[in-house]
């Protein structure tokens, strides 16, 4: 007889699983489970190079309050039953709304989304975890608070909790967001219901304002992790700057990026460059002006005279370095002849800004994220390609430009090995960079998808024989990861994870926790 | 919560206990922040067109979809399963009687509205 349910959790009978799905209906109602194909479709549909059949969830829950996480957190305990947690469930490129496997029941957040307090004098926001940025946005400019985001670059549809949990990125000056985390409301396995920080004194008022609390800091262990369910987050805003000054400082060649390094390097750290800067590849920023098969004919990777041409036609540099200055006029205009000294030395970097650039597609998004407006025109990347295949590859790097050129080499030479093309770019951290690229392909076609596959198995495996670290990956590969960070931290994550979930019910096989 | 305990097994039970003190707890600690009320819901078809679609169908990252006479039975079928690079679109974010409302606006929409 055929199952009614499109998949089930490893060693979970049918008939167990029916009977957990009967007290979810019970704490959730019928409406709120989702079990059938139609049902399900939405959280199967993901951009990685395998199967989509291997990342298929047996049911989804919609909850909407913490008492209801609790008591299914008590019938997975009871049914041995894991779930797999998604808040905005936006996580593109790293395995969007699916388990990480198959048969995981997905918890969905997405419904529990109240806006419980921005508060204009101390800059700060707690949120539900469904609360998307553009939500958050609407809220701020409703109540005309002087607030601004810090968004990824899947802003609108994104959110605050799962992107900070996630420990990504923005382009503001709160750009590295678990940094500017201040507190969590964390539903334990056992269902008991934890406040980080300030948040566990009875009638504090500070849990939003300081972080650390008392004892070891916690809110850690909750981030790339799967040893609780945040269902309350906090974090800081910042103060809507006087004035604003982005700008992009283009150069010629691919091996400019030791001297933009080097010239960044000590801006960042000084502070007088605020922002997460982006240096971002030509054939990052061409997919909002250009299309892949105006300049590529056949198969394999784009060649260097055709990003060439590309960069001639469309007014790129091989490397576009994207920042902002923050401020009264008077602190920008001090800023700005510090910026503009240091970059002119060499004679090679060409500076544009509003007044040359306002009406450059890629200028105009890069903007809009600096200063944490809604936009998604970097999903223009998903059309180089086409297909709806993609992966980021995001090693860590130190601020150091033979450090950067380096990586960049590797990952362009193994892209090529494999016809996929580089399509790269440098976030700057306080002293790192994110190394992130968008290892694009077509998953509609088979040559292509396994080509791709095993050109990330590659580019991992390359990278950390050479000491370099991944920060964040996607589903498919993320025992591969934490293998490359040693015996040691992977045994102390596993004790962390029978101490707190001793059935292993919370999203088994996260960062490759079990 | 009353049936579930009916149905639980001891160590259930004890789980059960946990619950309780994590509620008493989060009461104890009540602020502002506890303050219960319904979270966000789309207005109407244009609302979400505007929140979510525009983004990409007016950006010139996903092609033009107003103006266009499309089936709203396609526009449902496409937004819950996604479409190559278009992603899926879950009951969660937009509910079923939302997405009704957004694939008939868009449906009907002229290209310039």
């Amino acid at each position: 007889m055929a199952s009614k349910f499109i998949a089930l959790p490893k060693g979970v009978s049918e008939k167990t699983f029916e009977a957990a799905i009967a007290e979810f209906g019970s704490i959730l109602g019928q409406d709120s489970v989702l079990v059938t194909a139609e049902q399900l479709a939405p959280y199967i549909k993901t951009m990685m190079p395998v199967p989509d059949a291997d990342h298929a969830p047996s049911a989804a829950l919609l909850a909407t309050t913490v008492e209801q996480i609790q008591q299914i957190v008590g019938v997975c305990n009871q049914y041995k039953v894991p779930i797999w947690m998604i808040s905005t469930g936006r996580n593109f490129g790293y395995g969007s709304a699916a388990p990480a496997e198959r048969g995981q029941v997905v918890l969905d957040l997405k419904r529990m989304n109240r806006i419980l307090e921005v508060d204009p004098d101390l800059c700060f926001a707690l949120v539900e975890p469904g609360v998307t940025y553009k939500q958050l946005y609407d809220y701020i400019q409703e109540h005309k608070y002087p607030l601004w985001l810090s968004c990824p670059a899947p802003s609108a549809i994104a959110g605050p909790t799962g992107n900070t949990l996630d420990r990504g990125v923005g382009y503001t000056p709160y750009g590295e967001h678990f940094l500017f985390a201040c507190g969590m409301e964390v539903v334990l396995a056992n269902g008991e219901v934890l406040r980080t920080g300030m948040g566990s004194l009875p009638k504090s008022n500070t849990w939003q304002v300081f972080k650390w609390g008392y004892g070891p800091y916690l809110d850690g262990i909750f981030t790339q992790s799967n040893y609780g369910i945040v269902t309350k987050f906090g974090f800081w805003l910042m103060p809507a700057p006087p004035a604003f000054k982005p700008f992009v400082i283009q150069y010629e060649h691919e091996d400019d990026i030791v001297e933009i390094v080097e010239t960044i390097r000590p801006l960042r750290i000084s502070g007088v460059i605020p922002n997460a800067i982006v240096i971002a590849h030509a054939l990052y920023e061409a997919p909002t002006k250009a299309k892949r098969n105006d300049y590529v004919t056949g198969t394999g990777a784009i060649t260097d005279d055709a990003v060439r041409q590309i960069m001639k036609d469309h007014k790129l540099g091989a490397w576009n370095v994207y920042a902002a200055l923050y401020g009264t006029q008077e602190q920008i205009d001090v800023n700005w002849k510090i910026v503009t000294d240091a970059f002119s030395k060499s004679g090679k970097a060409k500076i544009l800004t509003e007044q040359e650039a306002a009406d450059d597609p890629a200028f105009q998004y890069r903007a809009a994220l600096m200063r944490g407006d809604m936009t998604l025109k970097e999903f223009s990347l998903y059309n180089w390609r086409g297909g709806g295949g993609s992966m980021w590859f995001a090693p860590v790097s130190q601020a150091r430009g033979s450090e950067t050129l380096k990586q960049m080499a590797m990952t362009k030479r193994i892209l090529g090995k494999y016809g996929l093309d580089y399509s790269g770019e440098f976030i700057v951290g306080m002293r790192d960079m994110h190394h992130i690229v968008d290892v694009l392909y077509d998953k509609t076609d088979p040559a292509m998808t396994k080509a791709a596959f095993q050109c990330f198995d590659e580019l991992l495996t390359e990278f950390s024989n050479e000491g370099y670290g991944t920060y964040r990956v996607n589903t498919a590969f993320m025992d591969k990861v934490a293998h490359t960070y040693g015996p040691v931290q992977r045994h102390v994550h596993k004790t962390l994870k029978k101490a707190l979930d001793p059935n292993g019910i919370l999203a088994p096989g996260k960062s490759g926790i079990r | 919560m009353q049936a579930l305990k009916a149905v639980w097994a001891v160590p259930a039970l004890i789980l059960t206990a946990f619950v309780v003190i994590g509620n008493v707890l989060s009461i104890a600690g009540a602020t502002s922040q506890e303050a219960h009320g319904p979270g966000f819901q789309w207005k109407d078809g244009s609302e979400v067109y505007a929140k979510v679609c525009a983004f990409c169908h007016e950006a010139k990252v996903g092609p033009t979809i107003r103006g266009r006479g499309l089936a709203p039975a396609y526009i449902t079928f496409i937004v819950r399963h996604g479409n190559r690079a278009m992603p899926s679109f879950r009951a969660g974010e937009i509910d079923d009687e939302s997405l009704a409302r957004v694939a008939e606006y868009v449906s009907k929409a002229a290209a310039n509205q």
